[in-house]
């Protein structure tokens, strides 16, 4: 390894060394604010440490990894919401008494495994970057073992994710026979050839690794285990699946497709066309009839990663451009919500049921108007930053003549606003049983309230003024 | 020597698909060690005797041990006995013991037989293995080393007191 090589690597390093130091650190400084503290430190310097990568990019380093503006966006965005993630969890925890410095070393284990998704550019780190985000999830969606549907949860995902991960390997073994790559860049290279000429191994590999990809974004058809697991996992670990678990995904699947050059009338469009539609379709009908928060927020969210397909789907740069802001505006939003229940949770369990919502606003106006303003982004309503989201990727879709993917997200977000509206719905309807309800919900404490604030305020201020992080994102197309 | 590997790809197969089948757990356990032997003369065959050796010392070997705690510990009863015998009749043992000696066979044949036994010419030798996992593979093998450390780090937190008196259901004394 280079110089060079070692400072590419930064963000990496640093958060890799932050997990054993928060392992040493529970050795001789036992302690939950310890183990945060260095945590959220650790994650801020890698943070900080993008600049001094920035100055390397694009580089390679030996094949396996590639750090250019794309990876080093969607790494920052990771680490971005990781550490509110973390700050979260500190609040949430320190609620429930429970020995905490594995949950911070499994959750910068887990985003170490987000950001060399995000960066990588050969199967195996690929691969070893999936199973790195898989693994301390299986243990953090069980941690607070307070009820045994976190158990089941725990089990499900470990089970599925294990049968996806098979899926994936398959497919890789099949690419890997037909091509004698393991590389994107070799894949590009050797696809050019032409797709049309060696379909069978080829097709069968990309259609295995296409059902890996669906389970972990949560997809349709391989939707099943979402509600479930997200209603199990505690809140702030629900959130770390809905946005860095899913955002690093999507980077992996915008590197990965991007060297795989399709058509409008190719097999693997058709498939992922299907998979979008089926997402934004069933993820939304299904939404209608629930009543616990968390399950409506888990269907939604496989309504939202259809939209982002669908952004995908219109190919070139604008599908990266849409994509990528779609993320960062569903993911502020997601982190508001998950973040507010873990807020509002106390040390009998979180808020799940539409119940304690009720009346919310007279009793707990910030965080009936965090909620809503997260909610108003979900839902697309101009002056939140989900506005420009959706309204790139109509553009995106309406671009490439996408014209029945783009009439059937329409339509999906009409449906979509009746459980947005039915939740907005329980915050501002009267109560009359003040003292008896009030105790369900504990108020929000300082850091989780700057935090709510501040994603809150990110989420108006790109909902204003969106040509900042426009620009960015128009930046990335060029290096990728 | 193309047969060899075929021979033996196919007794993967039908072990693998025993494995799936079988109804006990230890019954499925003896076809998945013939499976694993059977995937590390694949491996020989294909011209990498290191990943064979590799194959059967940790799958067949070490994982395996692990099952065998596992069922150890299952199994620390007063009718244990009575329990395993009714598990494993001797003629369980029929199954798994005729594809292992197909695969003995096809060892003896291979060690025994004129000029190479793999159906390349070129062998992959430890130092191949060893130059390739710490050159261009050496972030692979860091990673892989962060995601043994999530492992172990995840098996600590679940084996916690607390933890399986939820679990039971006891209460924590």
């Amino acid at each position: 390894m280079t110089a060079a090589d070692l400072q590419a690597l930064l963000p990496l390093l640093i958060l890799a060394a932050t997990s054993l130091f928060i392992l040493l650190g529970a050795a001789f400084l036992p302690g939950h604010r310890t183990a945060y503290l260095i945590t959220i430190v650790g994650m801020l310097v890698a943070l900080a440490s993008i600049r001094a990568a920035v100055a390397q990019a694009p580089h390679l380093v030996g094949e396996m990894l590639v750090i250019d503006a794309f990876a080093l966006f969607y790494i920052g965005l990771l680490l971005l919401a990781a550490s509110v993630v973390t700050t979260f969890a500190y609040d949430y925890l320190k609620k429930i008494h429970l020995k905490a410095e594995e949950f911070y070393a499994l959750l910068t284990l887990a985003t170490l495994g987000g950001c060399v998704l995000a960066a990588s550019n050969h199967f195996a780190t690929m691969f070893l970057g999936i199973e790195l985000l898989s693994v301390p999830l299986y243990v953090l969606i069980a941690y607070v073992f307070r009820k045994n549907d976190s158990l089941e949860a725990a089990l499900k995902y470990l089970i599925l994710a294990a049968t996806a991960s098979a899926f994936l390997l398959f497919g890789m073994a099949l690419i890997y026979a037909e091509l004698g790559t393991m590389h994107f860049d070799g894949l590009r290279d050797n696809l050019q050839a032409g797709i049309g000429e060696r379909r069978g191994l080829l097709l069968a590999g990309i259609a295995l690794m296409i059902t890996g990809f669906g389970f972990k974004l949560a997809v349709a058809p391989f939707h099943m285990w979402t509600p479930d697991i997200y209603q199990g996992a505690p809140a702030p670990v629900t959130a770390f699946i809905a946005t860095i678990s899913k955002g690093a995904m999507v980077a992996l699947l915008l590197r990965f497709f991007g060297a795989i050059p399709s058509d409008q009338s190719g097999a693997v469009f058709t498939a992922i066309s299907c998979i979008a539609v089926a997402s934004m379709t069933i993820g939304n009908l299904l939404a209608l009839r629930q009543t616990n928060v968390k399950r409506i927020m888990a269907y939604s969210s496989i309504a939202h990663l259809g939209y982002v397909l669908v952004a995908f789907l219109s190919g070139g740069p604008q599908a990266i451009e849409s994509a990528t802001f779609y993320i960062v505006s569903y993911s502020i939003a997601t982190l508001s919500v998950f973040g507010l229940l873990a807020a509002l949770s106390n040390a009998d369990g979180e808020p799940e049921t539409l119940a304690p919502f009720k009346g919310l606003f007279w009793r707990n106006r910030s965080a009936a108007v965090f909620l809503s303003l997260a909610i108003f982004s979900l839902i697309g309503i101009p002056l939140t930053s989900g506005f420009w989201a959706k309204l790139f990727i109509f553009i995106a879709g309406i671009q490439s003549g996408l014209w029945v993917l783009v009439i059937l997200l329409a339509l999906n977000s009409a449906i979509g606003l009746y459980y947005y509206l039915r939740i907005l719905f329980v915050l501002y309807s009267p109560t009359d049983e003040l003292s008896e309800l009030s105790s369900t919900t504990s108020p929000l404490n300082r850091s989780s309230f700057v935090i709510l604030a501040a994603l809150t305020l990110l989420s108006l201020t790109i909902g204003i003024h969106p040509a900042p992080l426009l620009e960015l994102v128009k930046m990335l197309v060029t290096t990728l | 020597m193309i047969n060899l590997f075929y021979i033996a790809a196919l007794v993967a197969i039908i072990a693998t698909v025993l494995a799936i089948t079988r109804h006990h757990a230890v019954h499925a356990l003896l076809y998945l060690i013939v499976s694993l032997l059977a995937v590390a003369l694949v491996f020989f065959t294909l011209g990498a005797p290191f990943v064979a050796a590799l194959e059967v010392i940790i799958y067949a070997g070490a994982i395996l041990v692990l099952f065998l705690f596992v069922m150890m510990m299952l199994n620390l009863g007063q009718d244990a006995k009575e329990q395993e015998r009714e598990w494993q009749p001797l003629r369980i043992w029929i199954g798994p013991a005729l594809l292992s000696c197909i695969l003995l066979a096809l060892i003896i044949h291979a060690i025994m037989g004129e000029g190479s036994a793999s159906v390349v010419t070129e062998e992959v030798g430890p130092k191949a293995v060893g130059s390739l996992l710490f050159g261009p593979y050496m972030i692979a093998a860091e990673l892989g080393a962060f995601l043994l450390m999530a492992g172990v780090v995840g098996a600590s937190h679940l084996r916690r007191r607390e933890f399986q008196s939820e679990i039971t259901g006891k209460e924590e004394s």
